[in-house]
């Protein structure tokens, strides 16, 4: 979906061959998001089709020129303000195996979880490795890994906060069964 | 060649019932030109760790090498004299000494060590050179930013021979883009030789580390293995 | 990592300290940090010179006040001896004196009655610059008489005779010209008039100045055997003075110490970050302390410095009031010397102490304990307060075993248990900043915080209670010890306001001259006159008793070269003994009738009279006293014990013992009618009344010209005046003295919570950034000052009071006058006022909310 509007936007900077546009989305993503020739020329096919650019021949192959049209222009705005639909929790492979370890007797969660940071930090690692080589020469490579990493911190917080609500949830359930009750509950109730 | 070495170092607060464990039996070499983050939730002893690796505090059990010397035994003295030389410490606050401008503050390790006062300024306006802040050389620090005033910290840590950079949350009241200047720093000393130890509860921070060590309740629990080559992420189809 | 391998000098390597260059840049360091700083380096130097400036003037007065270097009526010598002044072999008399004790001073009296008035003046022909009494004679203008018909007056001479330098007095049929003004310089009261040696003729007496001691069997012929009256003065006992300023000193000493310590520990908190930074930079631990070493000499120095300047000035500037406050000159350079030059050094000694304290801290605990910024955990209170109870017990003890009052104090024991007592209170501080805490559980956020603040920072707030506790301390002392021992001085003859017109030169002649009804109505004309004259409200005639039978007694001459007319031999109360064949009559009180008119000036209805009281009075000393009339025509009553019983006959005398009513409207003066006797009494005793005095009061006090006046219209009507004698108090400056003490105290309180408050300034900025209204920042601000004040005015208060117990141990009884408003303005005033001046100051808003000062 999102290649359609890449398209669009290098448009958007004046009339280009296939070939260019091909050349100019892998620099400017990066090599974080490598596409085939093939992808690029049927996507520009569809945006011709849909009346958002127009080509300058009939002749195929990459030195057919396109540019934009103002409905382009229009819909590449439009999609640039619409904000992705990110209401509907993903599927996470991950959250789901945390919450399955939860439930799995003679399985330290903690450790699971650890497993997962590890690895998760590890390719951190990798990305910012990316990162420092490419140095701040390439915008658009930077602003991918950054986009990467932020995601994978995410990720790696989450499993912070995982680790330590379920280290206090065992603690709470464990707690009435040794015993250890508040000296005083009602003043620990009346604690907002 | 390793410069920093713990090995099984326990540090106890306290005592009686009042008594907490900060660390439990930790073991941790680093060697020369290697940046290994601590990374751990809060409370789980990565600022001990760091105070003690910075011959600061004394641990309780256990052994703690620097560059080749035992620091268990050494004097008040002779420990101050191994931080000033060997030692450069980056906190989050409290940087830099409010009275000293920032190419004073960035001399201050070298002339404790009886460097002759213009020789240290002008070796400390080189490094601050190197960091970008020539121009700020002359200014106190609280007439700079924050940014400019972990930039001068990190100059004076790495100022001289120094062997062994402690960073204790380095970019904790810096924005990302700050954080991530503080960091490049960072490793660019260790890319000159010096070992660094960055401690931190931020993955971020932490993946910029040769090696990520991971601590819960005073113990080492994992640590990352040396990271492949940069070029392994980019595979086809992703 | 090369950046500088090359350039470090090889041969430091193995120096631990750095050498040269890194003590220099340390002390830059330093220096920059007071440079920063230097508002609260202020704040800290103006303490301590306010200190050390207070305690200079205190013990320039506690010396001075009192102290005086000779005795102002023997100068220098051991004993006065005093003859006849005339007579053919006085001259031969002298000459055997002066072979028998070498030197002498020789000086002629001649008592000279002023006209219209009951005082004299005393003419002497003294030589200035007297092996003995030279100390005793001072030219202050003009010049001393050289040759015959000169003289030089005293100043209180000079205001009473109303002659200035230039004019001249007619004094016994001769005439003077006024050369110079002259005083006694160890009592400028003394009234006289000097005269050239030899002129004094007739001379009435003739002292004689010798260090000669009498000795026991080993007595003085005269060739003339005339009469010799030899008085000796004994050792003089400064002892109680001296332990006085020992005592005073050491305080000082001690108050300047704290203030530095106060100031440097409450300064303390903030630096440790920077001292841990730069400890973890790589400084040792000689570095740290460097840095604050100097820091403390130069604020110790210059504080030094600024009170020793400032004191001096002051002392200076208050020497002329003190002078004629104690009535003594006093010598500008006579201060305590030894005790000024320890406080100094102390006071530079304590600043570099307690600037050094905080890098001790660091050196004790760690570097990251100085790096975090928290306070060091608090001593448990209850063991601090273990050993300030035993500090002030152990004071107290050496204190009361240092016998302050007698001849030969123990000035070891002094100096310890004066350090002792405010030593021990600052330990107790703590527990009491704790239990005001424990009290104020229940108050409001913005008290609680301010109190929990105190126990939390135990270290500054304890200093800081310490040096207030002692300011209060020494100012409460001042004010018991002040009340302690104005009441026994004597209240003086009459009041200001008051003239006393007496019909008999003499206040003790006991004999009142009866008027006829045209004398009486001319002297009452004319003191109406003169009453009108000097602005004076009312004239109250007075009237003595006498028994009509004792009749009209004869001319006599009296003391002090007065004649006492004929008269009636007046009533009074008196003590009297029967010894044998004669009668000892002493303690003469002239009784006055209570009239009508004098009962109605007093403000004391008929009514309030008990109709069986004889006597009435305010006084409570006059048990076993009686009312005594001489009865025997030709009898002669006199004071003088030996006349009465060596007469030929005893006098015929009525005593009885009379009813006594206290009334504590009547006054205490001695001249003014005390005591008096009522009109039932007059009628059972059978006895006449006769006028004798009349009392003027007049608007205000009296000044020298409105007096000067009166005398010069009473001498035309044959009357004598009296008026207040001028009499050296050092009431008004106990007064002073405590007022200054109240103002020291608080101006080390409003600089202690200044300094705090400048410390706190980050709470505040988070409590203003939390939404606190400048209410709560106000109300802070008060508490804390009011708190410190408090317990500091009770602690101080209590301690003062358990070392004057201690002090006086040996007689309670002038312990019993409490000052009541000065303890009230001290434990009540001092914590109001502070706590407004905290509400006061802390109005502002905390400037830069939003960017807090680098640490």
């Amino acid at each position: 979906m999102s290649v359609r509007y890449a398209l669009l936007a290098l448009l958007s900077e004046g009339p280009k061959y296939g070939h260019q546009l091909r050349q100019e989305f892998e620099a400017r993503t990066g090599e974080v998001w490598p596409l085939n020739v093939g992808q690029v020329y049927t996507t520009l096919q569809r945006l011709e089709r849909g009346g958002l650019v127009e080509s300058d021949g009939d002749e195929e192959g990459p030195q057919k020129g396109f540019r934009i049209t103002e409905d382009g222009e229009a819909a590449l705005a439009a999609w640039l303000h619409t904000p992705p639909d990110l209401s509907s929790p993903p599927r996470d492979e991950l959250v789901i195996k945390i919450l399955i370890a939860v439930q799995v007797r003679d399985v330290d969660v903690h450790e699971v979880l650890q497993t997962h940071r590890r690895y998760l930090v590890q390719l951190m690692q990798e990305w910012t490795r990316l990162k420092e080589h490419a140095g701040d020469r390439d915008l658009g490579f930077a602003l991918a890994v950054d986009a990467e990493l932020f995601r994978l911190d995410a990720v790696v917080r989450w499993l912070d906060a995982a680790d330590g609500r379920i280290k206090r949830a065992r603690l709470d359930r464990l707690e009435p069964a040794d015993g250890h009750l508040p000296k005083s509950p009602r003043k620990a109730l009346v604690r907002p | 060649m390793s410069v920093l070495e713990l090995n099984g170092v326990s540090k106890v607060y306290g005592d009686g019932p009042a008594e907490v464990r900060a660390l439990h039996e930790v073991s941790l070499t680093v060697d020369e030109g290697e940046l290994v983050a601590v990374m751990g939730p809060s409370g789980s002893g990565k600022s001990t760790l760091l105070t003690i690796a910075g011959t600061l505090e004394a641990p309780s059990a256990g052994e703690v090498v620097i560059a080749g010397a035992a620091v268990t035994g050494m004097s008040r003295n002779d420990r101050a004299r191994l931080r000033r030389r060997s030692i450069g410490y980056v906190f989050q606050n409290f940087n830099l000494l409010a009275g000293l401008t920032a190419a004073e503050n960035v001399a201050l390790p070298l002339e404790l060590d009886g460097v002759p006062a213009k020789v240290a300024r002008e070796a400390g306006v080189q490094a601050l050179e190197e960091l970008g802040l020539r121009e700020r050389s002359g200014s106190f620090p609280d007439e700079l930013s924050g940014g400019e005033r972990q930039r001068v910290a990190i100059a004076r840590a790495v100022v001289g021979d120094r062997r062994l950079l402690l960073a204790d949350e380095p970019s904790g009241a810096l924005d990302s883009a700050n954080g991530e200047a503080v960091m490049r720093l960072i490793r660019t000393a260790c890319r000159r030789g010096v070992a660094g130890v960055v401690v931190t509860h931020d993955a971020q921070l932490a993946s910029w580390a040769d090696r990520v060590v991971f601590l819960r309740d005073g113990r080492v629990v994992d640590q990352t293995a040396p990271a492949a080559g940069p070029e392994s992420l980019i595979a086809p189809g992703r | 990592m090369t950046v500088l391998t090359s350039d470090r000098p090889a041969e430091v390597k193995g120096r631990a300290g750095g050498g040269a260059p890194a003590r220099r840049a340390v002390v830059r360091w330093g220096w920059r940090l007071f440079r920063r700083e230097w508002r609260r380096h202020l704040l800290i130097i103006s303490m301590l010179a306010l200190a050390v400036a207070a305690t200079i003037v205190g013990l320039g007065t506690a010396t001075n006040a009192a102290k005086l270097s000779a005795d102002p009526e023997f100068g220098t010598a051991a004993t006065i001896l005093s003859l006849r002044g005339s007579g053919p072999q006085l001259s031969d008399d002298l000459e055997a004196i002066r072979a028998r004790v070498g030197a002498i001073d020789v000086v002629a009296h001649q008592e000279v009655a002023v006209p219209g008035s009951v005082s004299t003046i005393d003419l002497r022909d003294q030589r200035p610059g007297g092996t003995f009494n030279g100390v005793t004679l001072r030219l202050d203008s003009g010049r001393y008489p050289t040759g015959p018909g000169e003289v030089a007056l005293s100043e209180g001479a000079s205001k009473l005779l109303n002659i200035k330098v230039g004019g001249m007095w007619t004094a016994n049929g001769q005439a003077w010209h006024v050369v110079g003004t002259v005083e006694n310089p160890l009592n400028l009261q003394e009234r006289f008039a000097l005269v050239a040696p030899g002129h004094v003729v007739p001379a009435a007496t003739v002292s004689v100045f010798t260090d000669w001691h009498p000795v026991p069997g080993d007595g003085l012929q005269l060739p003339s055997r005339a009469a010799l009256h030899i008085i000796s003065r004994g050792h003089p006992s400064t002892a109680a003075v001296d332990a006085l300023v020992l005592a005073l000193g050491t305080l000082g000493l001690l108050f300047v110490g704290l203030m530095a310590v106060a100031g440097f520990t409450v300064m303390a908190q903030r630096r440790h970050r920077a001292l841990g930074m730069l400890a973890a930079v790589g400084a040792t631990d000689r570095h740290v302390r460097l840095v604050l070493l100097a820091d403390g000499a130069v604020v110790g120095g210059v504080g030094a410095l600024a009170g020793a300047v400032v004191g001096l000035a002051a002392w200076f500037a208050f020497v002329p009031a003190l002078s004629s406050l104690a009535g003594h000159r006093i010598d500008r350079s006579a201060l305590p010397w030894w005790a000024v030059g320890a406080m100094l050094l102390l006071a530079t000694l304590t600043a570099v102490g307690a600037a050094w304290w905080p890098a001790r801290a660091i050196a004790r605990t760690s570097v990251v304990a100085a790096l975090s910024g928290r306070p060091s955990p608090p001593q448990p209170a209850h063991r601090f307060a273990a050993a300030g109870t035993l500090l002030l017990a152990g004071g107290l003890v050496l204190l009361f075993l240092s016998r302050p009052g007698s001849e030969h104090p123990r000035a070891p024991m002094i100096v310890t248990g004066t350090l002792a007592i405010p030593v021990g209170l600052l330990f107790l501080a703590p527990l009491s900043i704790r239990l005001l805490a424990a009290a104020g559980r229940h108050t409001g956020v913005a008290v609680r915080l301010a109190l929990r603040d105190l126990v939390r920072y135990q270290a500054r707030s304890g200093a800081a209670l310490g040096s207030v506790t002692l300011a209060v301390g020494i100012a409460a002392a001042i004010a018991v010890s002040a009340a302690a021992s104005d009441a026994p001085q004597p209240v003086g003859n009459l009041p200001t306001d008051q003239l006393m017109v007496h019909l008999s030169p003499n206040r003790e002649a006991e004999q009142a001259p009866p008027l006829s009804g045209d004398q009486l109505q001319a002297v009452t004309t004319g003191l109406q006159q003169i009453a009108s004259d000097i602005g004076a409200r009312s004239v109250v005639p007075l009237e003595q008793a006498y028994s009509p039978q004792a009749g009209l007694q004869p001319a006599h001459a009296g003391p002090r070269g007065r004649t006492v007319p004929a008269g009636y031999a007046t009533t009074s109360l008196s003590r009297i003994t029967v010894s044998g064949p004669g009668i000892d009559i002493s303690t003469m009180n002239p009784l006055y009738v209570a009239t009508p008119s004098l009962l109605a000036h007093y403000g004391i209805p008929a009514s309030a009279v008990d109709p069986t009281a004889d006597v009435l009075s305010a006084r409570t000393d006059l048990q076993g006293l009686k009312i005594f009339t001489p009865e025997l025509r030709g009898g002669q009553a006199s004071s003088e014990p030996g006349t009465a019983s060596n007469a030929p006959r005893a006098p015929k005398i009525s005593s009885v013992e009379p009813r006594i009513q206290t009334l504590s409207q009547l006054p205490l003066y001695t001249s003014a009618p005390s005591i008096l006797l009522t009109t039932g009494a007059v009628q059972r005793l059978g006895l006449g009344t006769v006028p004798a005095a009349w009392l003027i009061q007049a608007a205000g006090p009296l000044t020298d010209t409105q007096i000067q006046t009166a005398t010069t219209a009473a001498s035309a009507l044959g009357l004598y005046v009296e008026n207040r004698d001028e009499q050296a108090s050092l009431a008004p400056l106990r007064n002073w003295s405590t007022a200054v003490g109240v103002l020291v105290a608080l101006g080390v309180l409003g600089m202690t919570v200044g300094l705090i408050r400048s410390e706190t300034a980050g709470d505040l900025r988070t409590l203003a950034a939390a939404g606190a209204s400048s209410t709560i920042r106000r109300t802070i601000a008060g508490a804390t000052s009011a708190a410190l004040a408090l317990l500091g005015a009770i602690l101080g208060t209590a301690g003062a009071y358990a070392a004057l117990l201690v002090w006086h141990r040996s007689d309670l009884s002038p312990l019993h006058r409490v000052p009541v408003v000065n303890l009230a303005v001290i434990l009540a005033g001092l914590p109001l006022l502070a706590w407004t001046g905290g509400w006061l100051l802390a109005g502002r808003e905390p400037p830069a909310l939003g960017r807090p000062p680098l640490e």
